[in-house]
């Protein structure tokens, strides 16, 4: 009775693992795959909808993994279980360009879209901070140069933002921001912590002699409670702002720009955040937003050079398009036409200048 | 010796009475006996009071968002606007920006048209597209045609905004709170019922997001959970109540059903997840998966109900069938099975509520996309209910807030008469034996 | 024949293989002077029929159309030119799938050339014969069981028996899926938390007091320092879980002595209906309820009172998880509360106790053991809650034991760390599973002490 039984239960496993391939058999995938950047995602998922209304074609379809876990998922390999396109809030490395060659992703054609800066923004309610990339770097670097003096470093000992630079508020330095799979990650650490580092002289000297521990100096960030990583959705940052008058968050001007009856962005080295600000230059923390297409499923994946042209038309990306309405800060004409032009030819992306 | 010392004495030498004693502490007890039914009545009061805040809370948020503010658009659809070929890729918004151009000729200067074209939804320049392509014969004419406003317009006009911000500080500049009011006053804005909410999938914009997408998948989901729990269950539950020998193994079968009931939903997710999507490779974000991960979730429930139902037959039914020599599986089917069925029926809703409100296992398998298209079949790609309100949550503007609260509403609406079935079904079929 | 076409039709000829068995039966009984002469009543031959008839085609059918796709697609790809055929495996499968969707008449990509229509035409006319083939396999295999058995109908053949014996089988299986799940859940937790212990070791993480797993995902990157230490995790899971029992046991208690003691059969009729509303409520909401009303209420008051209150307290979430758990306790209590035999109350009546001396001296003594175990059930019910702490509670990993910080716990993380960056072969994506591992094992734990507890004491007092 027993042996019946465990040959029966074996039969009933062995048909449901049949069928699946049933399953399998059926679903071939007729929609766009596109994963990664959450500050991208506002971007993308306006263009998808477009898309998706006025054309035959599937509305793709859209996760926010965070620039690096897109790229991660992006460059595991070519095929229908891959995604199509990665969005990605700072430009490709090298590493994750040698695992895409390794891993059979071979043509890559890199899209730019446009610009965003990087807002370090708090509550309405709160007086607008003033910061400089300086105290930014001393506020929330895992280790710091003693503030004693000497070309050492210790712990970071800062507890407000007054202990850094008297001129702040007494308050306690509380600070949203994206975890390293973040591509909002990578670019602050690089434009804001990097120059705050490079302030200090004898930082300065250690990037030029051992840039790899300079790194490890600028891009660690303190975790013993006043950095948190709040995950891949900037819209939950802007709620715990509007909670919390002494929290900061850090994200991308997009979401500032679209909550503006909410919260406020901090003056860094003396400018503030504004559309003009970050399209003329004058505010220091902004980035080229990318995204990243895998030519092995153009012409293979119905639609995707229906989304390339959508997402590369006037009216969207354009100085008067729907994405700049969003926060988007477009490209000057000559970076547009030239993008547009890669796209229609599917340049690919053969190093990194 | 004084008095207090012969009073003593006294009371030394007789011993006080019982009921004495009990008197004297009678007017404490009752009091305490008094006190502790109002801890008990306020206990009831409390959670009664928490529940009626909880509905109060969410109703009063989500009623709003039933109405959507709608604005009148005379529309000259202008063939040299649209083009003469292939009217489906046409400049409709363009075609919009003109309508509220000719609507308001003064306004110049860039940022000026730009709030001007704000008060519109985008959505406008779809619903367009849909009348000329169902009619191509409106080309030339022109059409009265009520658009949905934009988000904030809408919030405005419901009352949440204060109408004294300035412009920094508020959503909309007083320019376009003059033009607002210049469109009531032509009587050409006004509050409609909200079919979008009903009919539309999820959209970036608030004014065209709606549910019709997450309760399709909800359908479908639940479809498949339904389809493979119910069968199952109540089999599984017929062999262990009534052809399982009692040894240690069906022991442990029970204790294992019981446990499976009581494991927090998350883990099935990870199983899901471990097991569906990595192993068996099924597709992400399908109600497929996300029934199937219901189906072991509501499996347990539907298991033990069933099994209450079967006990609570009486023997002397069963004896009755074996007495005129019906074979045990006769006996089961023909008479024990149809009189247990209301309890089972009861439990399958009960299980099924529950497997309605599930959030937790369906983000997990990746039902948490951001999909537009309101699925069909059980593969395309699709999210439920409580994820698409789980989802929504996280969006700070106003107005989602709003169709958050209407969509837990609806939600709330399905579950409650869900569960009103099963009570009437149960009480329906009620026997006292 | 396409394959509904086909299911369709095995069902239709496994009814028509009943109807036949059954009219034989019927034959043979009348031969024999009625059918009390055949062994099992005729629906029993019909049934065996169809059985025989329906069970192999379907298993065939099954089979079949499992293996069909694979066997196709590789015919297909055989017959591909040269250059496609010599592609990477991905690259290929990229073709097959546009060639598939080409064949069910999908939107296809591009301009669709020669080679695409002739790789869909050949799987066109493949899948043709195929489905041909099937169909005319499995008819034939539901017809020679149908004929067979039919003729092999008697009135001796023991129908009845074997039919009763497929039915139990049946019934067997879908026993065993209930088995099957368990040790799925075990495994597929088990297997990827092992693959975690090999990176991190096991004392690491269960004792460990640092918990940062955002760890680099790239070689060149720069992420925490990917501590892995679960205490702070599981302390928050604690506090939490606190809050909610200290707020839940005392209303839920003196709920269910109130309805079973105090109240009239209508009170009774209309409050514990209502209180059931609030189990069925969906824990989404009530993470809703907890991120936009009582956080910011717990907020505001706290200023007002002076005291720093985070935005996402543990408390917040604690209230709400709470409130959801009222019903559990009441529910479940007021059953053992009602079950304790009035005998015990009258003979407590009959001394002179008031009825609050006689709840609190006797029926709850007596019901200890039932309420006990309805407390662990919630307790575990609160630990292995999601959306309301995902909604109301941090992310933050605070090693405190204030109610007005923001902690995080258990659930939360395994939701943060797999929504999102999906490789699984990072620790970070591991952790994940091992902290659904110790959920896992610790809420079985519970409820099997639960469920000791009230079966070991119940028989003292009956």
């Amino acid at each position: 009775m027993a042996k019946k039984t465990v040959l029966l239960a074996t039969a009933l496993v062995f048909i449901f693992v049949v069928s699946t391939g049933v399953v399998n058999a059926q679903s071939a995938r007729d929609y766009i795959s596109i994963v990664g950047s959450s500050t991208v995602y506002p971007f993308a998922t306006v263009v998808a909808e477009q898309f998706g209304k006025t054309t035959r074609y599937k509305t793709p379809k859209i996760e926010s993994t965070g620039s690096g876990g897109g790229l991660k998922l992006f460059c595991a390999g070519v095929g229908v279980e891959h995604p199509d396109i990665t969005n990605a809030s700072r430009r490709i490395k090298k590493s994750e360009l040698e695992k895409c060659q390794s891993n059979g992703v071979t043509e890559i054609v890199e899209v730019k879209i446009g610009y965003d800066g990087i807002v370090l923004a708090n509550s309405n309610r709160a007086k607008p901070m003033k910061l400089s990339r300086k105290d930014i770097f001393l506020a929330l670097a895992k280790e710091v140069p003693d503030p004693k003096g000497g070309e050492k470093l210790v712990a970071n000992p800062y507890r407000t933002w007054k202990d850094v630079n008297p001129s702040l508020p007494n308050i306690r330095i509380e600070v949203l921001g994206p975890p390293p799979t973040s591509g909002t990650r990578d670019a602050f650490v690089e434009l804001a912590m990097e120059s705050g580092a490079k302030k200090f002289d004898w930082l300065a000297a250690l990037r030029k002699k051992d840039k790899k521990a300079f790194k490890a100096v600028a891009h660690t960030l303190r975790e013993d409670g006043a950095y948190i990583e709040a995950g891949e959705n900037d819209n939950l940052i802007v709620q715990k702002l509007d909670a919390n008058p002494n929290a900061v968050g850090i994200f991308g001007f997009s979401f500032l720009d679209q909550n503006t009856d909410k919260i406020q962005g901090s003056y860094v080295d003396g400018v503030q955040p504004s559309f003009d600000a970050i399209a003329s230059g004058d505010y220091p923390l902004s980035r080229p937003l990318f995204f990243y297409v895998k030519k092995a499923h153009i012409g293979v994946i119905p639609g995707m050079e229906g989304y390339l042209a959508e997402f590369t038309s006037e009216k969207a990306w354009g100085p008067d398009g729907y994405l700049a309405d969003k926060g988007m800060i477009p490209m000057p004409d000559a970076e547009r036409y030239k993008y547009r032009a890669d796209v229609a030819k599917l340049r690919v992306l053969t190093a990194l200048k | 010796m004084n008095k207090a010392d012969l009073i003593r004495a006294e009371e030394k030498k007789t011993p006080k009475r019982t009921i004495d004693v009990v008197r004297a502490g009678l007017a404490k007890r009752y009091r305490a006996e008094g006190r502790f039914k109002l801890y008990g009545l306020g206990a009831i009061i409390i959670s009664l009071l928490c529940l009626a805040i909880l509905f109060i809370s969410i109703v009063g948020k989500g009623y709003p968002a039933f109405q959507q503010t709608f604005i009148q658009l005379e529309v000259f659809f202008d063939p040299a606007v649209l083009g003469q070929e292939n009217l489906s890729s046409a400049n409709f918004p363009g075609l919009v920006k003109k309508t509220l151009r000719n609507m308001f000729p003064d306004v110049k200067g860039r940022s000026d048209k730009r709030a001007l074209y704000q008060l519109v939804s985008t959505g406008a320049a779809f619903q367009l597209r849909e009348m000329i392509l169902k009619d191509p014969g409106l080309v030339g004419k022109t059409v009265s045609v009520w658009v949905p406003a934009d988000d904030d317009v809408d919030m405005l006009m419901k009352g949440h905004f204060d109408r004294k911000m300035s412009e920094s500080g508020g959503r909309l500049n007083n320019k376009q709170l003059a033009w607002i009011d210049e469109l009531s006053r032509q009587g050409k804005i006004e509050k409609r019922f909200n079919t979008i909410f009903f009919t539309s999938g999820d959209s970036r914009e608030p004014e065209l997001a709606g549910i019709g997408g997450a309760a399709s998948g909800t359908v479908l989901t639940l479809v498949v959970t339904l389809i493979l729990s119910f069968p199952i269950g109540v089999a599984a539950a017929v062999y262990l109540e009534e052809f399982a020998s009692k040894n240690r193994w069906t022991d442990l079968i029970e204790v294992n059903v019981n446990n499976l009931a009581a494991v927090p939903s998350i883990v099935f997710g990870l199983l899901g997840l471990g097991v569906f999507l990595n192993f068996f490779g099924l597709p992400r974000s399908a109600p497929l998966v996300g029934g199937l991960v219901l189906t072991l979730m509501t499996l347990p429930i539907i298991i033990i109900a069933s099994r209450a139902a079967l006990q609570s037959v009486p023997p002397s039914i069963r004896e009755g069938a074996l007495g005129v020599g019906a074979s045990k599986m006769q006996m089961v089917m023909h008479h024990v099975l149809p009189l247990a069925l209301p309890g089972m029926l009861t439990g399958t809703i009960i299980g099924m509520a529950r497997a309605l409100g599930e959030t937790a296992p369906l983000l997990m398998i990746g039902m948490v996309a951001f999909i537009v298209d309101i699925p069909t079949g059980f593969t395309d790609p699709s999210t439920v209910l409580p994820v698409q309100i789980y989802l929504w949550a996280d969006s700070p503007e106003r107005a989602f807030v709003e169709r958050t609260s209407a969509a837990i509403i609806v939600l709330l609406a399905f579950l409650i008469i869900m569960n009103a079935a099963a009570i009437i079904l149960r009480k329906k079929f009620e026997r006292r034996w | 024949m396409s394959p509904t076409t086909l299911f369709a039709a095995l069902l239709m000829l496994s009814a028509a293989a009943f109807y036949f068995g059954r009219q034989r039966a019927f034959a043979i009984a009348g031969k024999a002077g009625g059918t009390r002469h055949l062994h099992s009543r005729p629906t029993y031959y019909g049934l065996l029929t169809a059985l025989w008839c329906g069970i192999p085609a379907l298993l065939i059918f099954v089979l079949w159309l499992g293996f069909e796709d694979k066997i196709i697609t590789n015919l297909v790809i055989a017959d591909l030119p040269n250059a496609i055929r010599h592609l990477p495996e991905n690259r290929l499968n990229l073709v097959v799938n546009d060639i598939k969707n080409l064949v069910t008449g999908n939107i296809v990509a591009a301009e669709v050339d020669a080679t695409m229509q002739a790789g869909a035409a050949h799987y066109r006319s493949l899948q043709a014969t195929s489905n041909a083939a099937l169909a005319v396999v499995a008819l034939s295999l539901g017809i020679v069981g149908a004929v067979g058995v039919r003729s092999r109908i008697s009135r001796t053949l023991r129908a009845r028996n074997l039919v009763e014996q497929v039915i139990k089988y049946i019934l067997i299986a879908c026993s065993c899926i209930a088995i099957l799940t368990t040790i799925g859940i075990v495994l597929s937790v088990l297997y990827e938390a092992l693959r975690f212990f090999k990176a991190i070791p096991i004392t690491d993480f269960l004792f460990g007091l640092k918990w940062s797993p955002q760890m680099a995902i790239r070689a060149d990157q720069v992420g925490s320092s990917g501590a892995f230490g679960a205490i702070p995790v599981f302390l928050g899971t604690l506090l939490i879980s606190a809050i909610a029992m200290a707020v839940a046991v005392p209303v839920g208690l003196m709920s269910a002595i109130y309805l079973a003691e105090y109240a009239n059969r209508r009170f009774r009729d209309v409050a514990k209906p209502l209180l059931e509303i609030l189990a069925g409520i969906p824990t989404v909401v009530y993470g809703f309820f907890a991120a936009i009303t009582v956080a910011p209420f717990i907020r505001n008051s706290g200023s007002v009172l002076g005291l720093e209150v985070s935005s996402e307290s543990a408390l917040a979430a604690g209230l709400v998880m709470g409130i959801m758990i009222i019903p559990f306790v009441s529910s479940l209590s007021d059953d053992v509360i009602n079950a304790v035999p009035q005998a015990l109350r009258d003979g407590a009546y009959s001394l002179g106790a008031t009825r609050s001396e006689a709840i609190k001296q006797v029926v709850l003594p007596a019901a200890l053991p039932g309420i006990v175990g309805s407390v662990l059930l919630a307790v575990s019910r609160a630990i292995g809650e999601t959306m309301i702490v995902v909604m109301a509670a941090g992310l933050a990993a605070n090693l405190t034991l204030n109610p007005f910080k923001t902690v995080t716990t258990v659930t939360v993380q395994i939701v943060t760390l797999l929504v999102g960056d999906q490789e699984f072969d990072s620790p970070k994506t591991l952790a994940a599973f091992a902290l659904g591992l110790v959920l896992f094992i610790v809420t079985l734990f519970l409820n099997v002490i639960a469920l000791k507890v009230v079966r070991k004491y119940r028989e003292q007092y009956e």
